[in-house]
């Protein structure tokens, strides 16, 4: 008898503590979504200009992925993205005013697909606390660490990570290799600038030439002249793939291509590269880029390529639709962190508490994210570091397509603000 | 100035006035009225755009001094810009000195560095000045992406708000407030610098320089005056737009830039005062309607061919420009002057 009264004062007490826990329950629970309500999103995407040649194809594999994340997967947590974007035409001036709009409109937080739409927008954004995320970025863009994050390695990352393969697998002279570096002069050119700056002495690299060209070059026959009189071993591009394109084509009617090794950074070594320079031309050209091939056996690909198929076919087979398609992923998991962990009333402001409350709920708690195997896993939660991913495979054009020859390779973190030449 | 029948001056005080009747008055205040109170009623996209607008405002005028009085081609303007953009920055970031004096300095940055390019103009006119001032524009962008320890290079520089004493400008109507006034002030001077002695020999250099210096006006002086004036305003400009946008790199100024302003003066009308103002308003408002045009198009027809929606835009922006220029060659200010001289009739036109 006293044994069954103890247990049911420890049941009474039990109940009692659970009742008592539920409204805490509840409130760590995600509230369903009621209608009408979205979680916002801004884009600024140079679909015309330019860089259109990438920045168009990025578009599309943003928002073909955000229509199937809304119509398929009905939303995040029960809430559709709302997205608001524009055209910013690479324009620095139209980059200003729109990540003034996209605050004004209660986005949660904005993306762009350029770098240099990237910088020319970050600074308004850093002092607001409006949190932003580039899909291709510049050592700049992330140093040191602010409200602007990296879906993935920078350019710098790019040089970092193929430097070391080259070093371990492709060179087999005597003393060091001598490198020339061929940039665009832009952002995109000088993050690989500035990691061989950072690390080429460490791995033992010569670089005998920092040439530049525009992103509307029409020759470089002049700089690669002046280059191919220094003996070199090999070329680096960090560059777009107009531009790329051209410099391969001078290569080789200068003979230096077949000959020195060529490798470019990822903004450029994309199917526009091939198609432009021609897969002749192309063949054997190393690049690195941060995502798997197009058709790779990874549970991602067979719903992207269906999208891509259906409603944008000319982009089947480039590789900044699959990027920008992954970013769309990686979106929906920030604002599925935030929306788990913040009352929707909250972000429903859209104002700068809820871009604290993004960046603090959503963004750092995105730990080791699988983008369903399309580019490496994503981890926001180390403040020092903003880049998402951090590794990138190295590719390789073999009968005119972009083959991977490596897995993962890891881009280490390089603090670019401890050198004093950083920015200078 | 045109004026309604009946309405006389009687003196020369009221013969320069720029507002001189009651209905300019008026119009004058009314137009003050809705400019300044324009940050209770707008959202700060909207200020954003309009201090966008006052800023190339101040630029373009320099330029029309520049090209619509005097007559010198220049297709460099965004690099002259980009001098008192950095100018101010450094000032300002790396000496410390107070906004104010990065403005002044700034000025005079462009301004002599607008002389140094204007020299050419004295022996070459027409298409080869705009060589020689595209080759401004290329020369200033490559300095400040190589003079990094001073610029920030590629990296870029970080500009901080403007402030004037304990007074900072940090949010957008606080800047649209600075930008305007410091926009009205120039419009000001170019208007009094137009109706001027200084303004006359440009306009005679303009029409017929040979002619101009038979008259005894100093082509070379008058000439490198105007290269001056017209980079000064430009480098005011870029000093508040390093401020504004708080980040600097050299892709702001873009020689598709220097090319657009040359639309804007030629849209708004050469040789105006209002010409400049007009034309800005009109592009960089075109430019955020088509903004607006491929999300609502590719929203509202998903069927359309790929691309067909974001390539909308710069179709319908050129279509308009070239329209404009067959249809209104001497840009809008003509365009509102035939309105006010055919309201100045009504209703008795003939």
């Amino acid at each position: 008898m006293e044994n069954s009264r103890h247990k049911l004062a420890i049941g009474v007490v039990a109940l009692a503590l659970l009742i008592a826990a539920l409204p805490l329950m509840g409130a760590c629970a995600t509230k369903p979504a009621a209608e009408g309500q979205a979680l916002k999103l801004g884009l600024s995407i140079c679909m015309t200009g330019p860089a259109a040649e990438k920045g168009s194809p990025m578009g599309h594999g943003k928002l073909d992925c955000i229509k199937y994340i809304n119509e398929e997967l009905g939303g995040v947590e029960g809430y559709l993205i709302d997205v608001h974007w524009y055209d910013n035409g690479y324009d620095a001036a139209k980059a200003v005013t729109i990540v003034k709009r996209l605050m004004d409109e209660g986005c949660l937080f904005f993306t762009t697909n350029a770098s240099a739409m990237m910088t020319a927008s970050m600074e308004i954004a850093n002092r607001a606390g409006f949190p932003g995320m580039a899909c291709f970025s510049s050592p700049a863009c992330t140093h040191p660490p602010k409200h602007i994050y990296a879906q993935m390695p920078d350019y710098g990352d790019d040089w970092a990570a193929f430097a070391r393969y080259y070093m371990e697998n492709i060179w087999k002279g005597p003393g060091k290799p001598k490198m020339a570096l061929h940039l665009l002069n832009n952002s995109t050119g000088y993050g690989a600038r500035d990691a061989a700056r950072a690390g080429a002495g460490a791995l033992g690299i010569e670089i005998i030439a920092e040439e530049e060209h525009t992103a509307t070059t029409m020759s470089e026959i002049d700089s690669l002249t002046r280059i191919k009189g220094k003996n070199l071993d090999i070329i680096f591009i960090s560059s777009t793939p107009a531009p790329t394109a051209i410099i391969l084509k001078n290569a080789y009617e200068l003979g230096m291509y077949p000959g020195v090794t060529i490798a470019c950074a990822h903004a450029s070594f994309t199917k526009a590269l091939v198609d432009l320079a021609g897969a002749d031309i192309a063949e054997g050209v190393y690049g690195v880029y941060p995502t798997v091939s197009w058709g790779d056996d990874v549970p991602g690909m067979a719903k992207m390529m269906e999208y891509c198929k259906r409603y944008h076919p000319e982009d089947e087979g480039n590789l900044d639709y699959m990027t920008s398609w992954a970013e769309a992923l990686i979106d929906a998991e920030i604002l599925r962190q935030a929306v788990k962990n913040t009352d929707y009333e909250v972000l429903a402001r859209g104002d700068a508490e809820a871009w604290q409350a993004v960046e603090m709920n959503g963004f750092r708690n995105v730990k080791g994210y699988d983008v369903q195997g399309l580019h490496g896993p994503v981890d926001f939660s180390n403040p020092e570091d903003h880049r998402g991913s951090k590794s990138v495979k190295v590719f390789q054009v073999k009968n005119g397509a972009i083959t991977a020859i490596t897995d993962w390779i890891e881009a280490p973190l390089i603090k670019y603000e401890d050198f004093e030449w950083f920015g200078k | 100035m045109d004026l309604p029948c009946g309405t006389r001056n009687y003196d020369y005080a009221k013969d320069m006035a720029i507002l001189r009747t009651r209905t300019h008055w008026a119009l004058f205040i009314g137009l003050l009225v809705i400019v300044f109170t324009a940050p209770l009623y707008l959202s700060n996209y909207w200020l954003g755009v309009a201090n966008l607008i006052g800023i190339t405002i101040i630029a373009v005028t320099g330029l029309n001094v520049l090209m619509g009085y005097c007559g010198q081609l220049s297709i460099g303007h965004a690099g002259f810009i980009a001098v008192g953009a950095y100018t101010a920055a450094v000032l300002t970031t790396k000496l410390g000195l107070p906004f104010l004096v990065g403005l002044i300095c700034s000025g005079f940055t462009a301004g002599f560095i607008g002389l140094i390019f204007g020299i050419p103009s004295v022996r070459v006119k027409g298409f080869y000045l705009a060589i020689t001032t595209i080759a401004a524009q290329f020369i200033i962008i490559w300095v400040i992406n190589h003079w990094a320890a001073v610029t920030g290079g590629f990296v870029g520089i970080s500009v901080p708000y403007a402030s004037i004493g304990g007074l900072s400008f940090k949010d957008e109507p606080s800047q649209f407030y600075l930008i305007m006034v410091i926009t009205a002030a120039c419009i000001l001077f170019a208007k009094n610098l137009a109706r001027g002695r200084v303004g006359r020999a440009f306009i005679a250099i303009r029409d017929n320089d040979l002619a101009a210096e038979v008259m005894g006006i100093n082509l070379l002086r008058y000439k490198l005056l105007a290269f001056f004036i017209g980079c000064f305003l430009a480098g005011i400009a870029g000093s508040l737009f390093a401020h504004w946008v708080g980040f600097l790199s050299a892709e702001n100024f873009t020689l598709t830039d220097s090319i657009l302003y040359v639309g804007m003066v030629v849209i708004g009308g050469l040789g105006t005062t209002l010409g400049p103002i007009l034309g800005v308003i009109f592009i960089r408002l075109l430019q955020q309607g088509i903004m607006y045009i491929s999300p609502v198009l590719e929203n509202a027809f998903p069927g359309l061919p790929a691309g067909f929606a974001t390539g909308v835009g710069p179709m319908v922006f050129g279509l308009v420009i070239v329209l404009f220029l067959i249809l209104e060659p001497r840009g809008l200010a003509h365009r509102w002057g035939l309105f006010k001289s055919a309201y100045r009739l009504w209703p008795f036109s003939y």
